[in-house]
Order: C-alpha cells, then sequence, then structure tokens
C-alpha cells in the first residue's frame, strides 16, 4: 500500500475540511474518488465515497458541534478497500468498507476536538509582545494548520493500514452473500436521504418539491431500464 | 467606499479561506480574524507599534462566523479601523454581527447549497454516469457558488461598513436559500426511487426490497436526523451477524 500517498492524501482533504481552502475536496464523495485515483480504482473509491456522502450529507458543521471529519476516514476506507485483492465492486466488501468508515469517523472526529483543545492552549500560551507585531499570530495560525495536516495525514495512513487489516480477513468470512449486503444498504441509504428533507425545510414545507422530484425520480428510473 | 487598494483587499480575501486555521473553544474563529485582518490592520496602524498591536488582540478575541461569510465582516471591519472608529464601537459592532453571520451561512450553504451540489453529483452517479463528470459536476457547481459568495461578502463589507446589516437583509439571501433548499429537496426527491429500486450499487433490487427501502424512506421523512444513528447501527448489526456466521461456519 502507498502509505505516503494516502497520507499526503488524507492531510490535504483533513486541512479542507476546516481549515483551508473549504472547497469541498474533503466530502466523502470527491476524497473517496481521489484515493480510488491514487489506486487506479476510481469508480470503485466513488462507489464507496457517493454511500459515505449520503450518509454524511445531514450532519451540519455548525458552531462548536462535534462532528465526524469525514474526509479523512473516507480517504482510509477507500485505501483499505483497494488492498482487498478482489477488484469487482462487490456489496458485501463494500458494505464492510462503509462500516469501516463510518466507525473511523469518530475516531477522526474525537481527533478534531483534541487538536481545537490544543490549540487553546497555543492561542493562551502564545507570548504577543516580542517581535514584529503580528509574526506571533500568523506563526501561530500557521502552527495550528500544519498541526491539522498532520493529525488528518496520521490518522488516514493509520486507518488504512488497520482497515486492510480488518477487511481482508473480514471479506473472507462474509457469508451473507452480495444481494443481501445490497438490500441492507439500499435500506440504510433509503431512511438517512428520506431524514434530509429535514434540513431542507421538512415535509409541510417541501411536500411539492418532494412528490415532483420522485416523480421524476421514477420517470428517470423508467428510461435506465 | 473603502480607500484599500486592490492588493491588500486581495490578500484580505486569500487570508479569509484560511479564517478557521486556529478555531479553538476559547476564541472560536477569532484569532483566524485577526489574521486576515492583518494587512489591513498593518496598513492603517502602521506607523505605531502600539496602535498595531493594540488593533491585533482587539480582533483576535472572541468571535464567530460562517466562513464564506466572514467577508462581511472583515470588510465591514476594516472598513472601521480605517475610519479611526472607537475600539468599544469595533467590539460592539462585531458582537452584533457574530451570531447572524454564522445562521445564515449555515443556512444558505451547509444546510443548502452544499447538499444541493452533492444530490445533483450523487443523482448523476446513480444514473450511470462517469465518476470523472459527477465530480467535475459537484467541484465547478459547488465552488462557483462559494468564490462569488465569498468575493461578494468581502465588497458588500468594504462598501457598506457599519450599515452592512441593512445591506446584507436588501441582498436577498434568505429568498435564495428557499429557492437552493425546494431545488435540493427535487434533487433529493429524484434520487430516492433510484436508491430504492436500484440500490446504491445500480443493481437490481428485488421488489420486496425495494418496497422496504421506500417505507425506510418514509420513516426518514417522518422522524428526520433522528433515525441516522439507528440507520448506521442497523447495517453495524447486519455485519455482525455477517462475520459471525462465517466465524461458525
Amino acid at each position: 500500500m502507498n502509505v505516503l500517498g494516502v497520507g499526503l492524501l488524507g492531510g490535504l482533504v483533513g486541512l479542507d475540511a476546516t481549515s483551508f481552502p473549504q472547497v469541498m475536496v474533503s466530502r466523502p464523495l470527491v476524497a473517496g474518488t481521489l484515493t480510488g485515483l491514487l489506486f487506479g480504482q476510481p469508480a470503485e473509491g466513488a462507489m464507496v465515497g457517493a454511500i459515505l456522502e449520503i450518509f454524511d450529507l445531514g450532519i451540519l458543521p455548525v458552531g462548536a458541534a462535534r462532528y465526524p471529519d469525514s474526509g479523512t476516514a473516507t480517504v482510509a476506507a477507500v485505501a483499505a478497500y483497494s488492498s482487498i485483492p478482489l477488484h469487482a465492486l462487490d456489496p458485501g466488501i463494500l458494505l464492510l468498507t462503509v462500516i469501516f468508515g463510518l466507525a473511523w469517523e469518530s475516531v477522526t472526529g474525537t481527533s478534531t476536538v483534541w487538536l481545537r483543545r490544543l490549540n487553546e492552549r497555543l492561542v493562551l500560551s502564545t507570548p504577543r509582545w516580542h517581535g514584529r507585531p503580528g509574526l506571533a499570530l500568523e506563526r501561530l495560525h500557521l502552527t495550528s494548520m500544519l498541526l491539522d495536516f498532520l493529525r488528518a495525514a496520521l490518522l488516514a495512513a493509520s486507518g488504512a493500514l488497520l482497515g486492510s487489516l480488518l477487511l481482508k480477513p473480514a471479506a473472507g468470512r462474509w457469508v451473507l452473500g452480495s444481494e443481501f449486503a445490497a438490500a441492507a444498504l439500499a435500506v440504510a441509504a433509503a431512511t438517512v436521504l428520506g431524514a434530509l428533507v429535514s434540513i431542507f425545510g421538512g415535509w409541510r414545507e417541501r411536500r411539492a418539491a418532494l412528490v415532483l422530484g420522485i416523480a421524476c425520480g421514477s420517470l428517470l428510473l423508467l428510461l435506465l431500464r | 467606499m473603502s480607500a484599500l487598494g486592490f492588493g491588500v483587499r486581495l490578500r484580505v480575501f486569500l487570508r479569509s479561506f484560511a479564517i478557521q486555521g486556529s478555531w479553538n473553544y476559547r476564541t472560536l474563529v477569532g484569532t483566524g480574524f485577526a489574521f486576515a485582518l492583518l494587512p489591513v490592520l498593518r496598513l492603517v496602524h502602521g506607523s505605531s507599534t502600539q496602535a498595531l498591536r493594540s488593533a491585533i488582540d482587539r480582533q483576535a478575541g472572541l468571535f464567530n462566523t460562517h466562513p464564506y461569510l466572514s467577508g462581511i465582516a472583515l470588510g465591514a471591519v476594516a472598513r472601521l479601523e480605517e475610519d479611526g472608529a472607537p475600539p468599544e464601537l469595533i467590539e460592539r459592532f462585531k458582537a452584533a454581527l457574530r451570531g447572524s453571520l454564522g445562521t445564515l451561512g449555515d443556512r444558505l450553504v451547509w444546510a443548502g447549497w452544499r447538499p444541493a451540489c452533492m444530490l445533483l453529483s450523487v443523482l448523476l452517479l446513480l444514473s450511470g454516469a462517469p465518476w470523472f463528470v459527477a465530480i467535475a459536476v459537484f467541484l465547478l457547481a459547488y465552488n462557483t457558488g462559494h468564490l462569488l459568495l465569498r468575493w461578494w461578502a468581502l465588497r458588500t463589507g468594504l462598501e457598506a461598513g457599519r450599515g452592512v446589516a441593512e445591506r446584507v437583509r436588501e441582498a436577498g439571501l434568505e429568498p435564495l436559500r428557499d429557492r437552493i433548499a425546494a431545488a435540493a429537496t427535487f434533487l433529493l426527491g429524484c434520487t430516492l426511487p433510484l436508491v430504492a429500486a436500484r440500490g446504491v450499487t445500480a443493481d437490481p433490487i428485488r421488489p420486496a426490497i425495494a418496497v422496504l427501502a421506500g417505507l425506510a424512506a418514509f420513516l426518514g421523512l417522518r422522524f428526520g436526523m433522528l433515525t441516522r444513528r439507528p440507520a448506521i447501527t442497523g447495517l453495524a448489526l447486519v455485519v455482525a451477524i455477517g462475520l459471525l456466521l462465517g466465524l461458525v461456519r
């Protein structure tokens, strides 16, 4: 596994999530595709990323709320998925990867809280009255960003290694079959997609748009058959 | 209108992309705000080290805003510093902006523009579009809105100064947010039948499962984000059972 590449990508993705520049390469769909590209499997990376994206779309990074760092976790999950020799898009392995990604998100999210506490200490301990005015502030700010990059890089690389260690034996022991895994993913994804209406204003306010969308989606479904 | 040159404006604009770089529980984005405003503070107070240090300390205190709308506060405070406004006035002004910019940006971007662009991209992917098309559409559409909003925010702040609240109200961001939320709901509606009937891997799913997925979507609709954790727990249980059966065999 290209651990250095995973670490660098994870660092950039983690940095983008909050620190700089928030152009959303940190979204699971984009981060998953970029990681897939790193391993020559962009379509598979996009699929893992899209599923993790569906689960994370409703999480809003509002104020000081705790939320998962989904981009870094997606990099780890897709890297782990790519380490499995089975290269066809198997729903069973996809399900295992998604669960690993969702579990790793809570680890990366916790690390963000720790980093913010560390930033707090840095702010308190920075000597403001030495040297050129503003220089200490610039150093503090850039140090915090560097720490964020290192945090994400370390977690992406270690997550990828841990994930590949767990997924390889787990993939061999998966006995419920692809159809069952695909069905479980579809039901869970439909649940969280339905829940998204609440962040757009709720059923009462948005029923016309939702019903129209479902009608168009059904038409699209017929066309795709 | 502010007399700040294009170079200073550009530096503030670019630095605003890193406004959350030192986010912490004590000053929130306060230190990032001062970091972004430094080019203005150095220009305005550069002749007096003491005045510059005081201005930096003043700006590095507690502050919060949505990162994309931070330009509104940065521009308006830059105008106040430029006009030599008293520190107490700047403090009060920042305190008044703090909550409203955060809420407005959260609703407009995090709960509107971002999921709308992402749902379009996911819909494309599930419809069979190549991965690079789905990703390019998301990044281009999202960041066009993102960059326009950031530039508009800084320009508005610099132009309006203390009158920025009224300018933001007149800009019609709330009605825009409403239209974006409606579009996002429409895209969500388009995505739901695809997920229910073809799953997330675009493999055909049995009709009974499709009905189950439809019911699950209804539960999500009824109980909102409360259903996310049970949905993930359910998936984890399926994985645990699958692996356990594999160990027993």
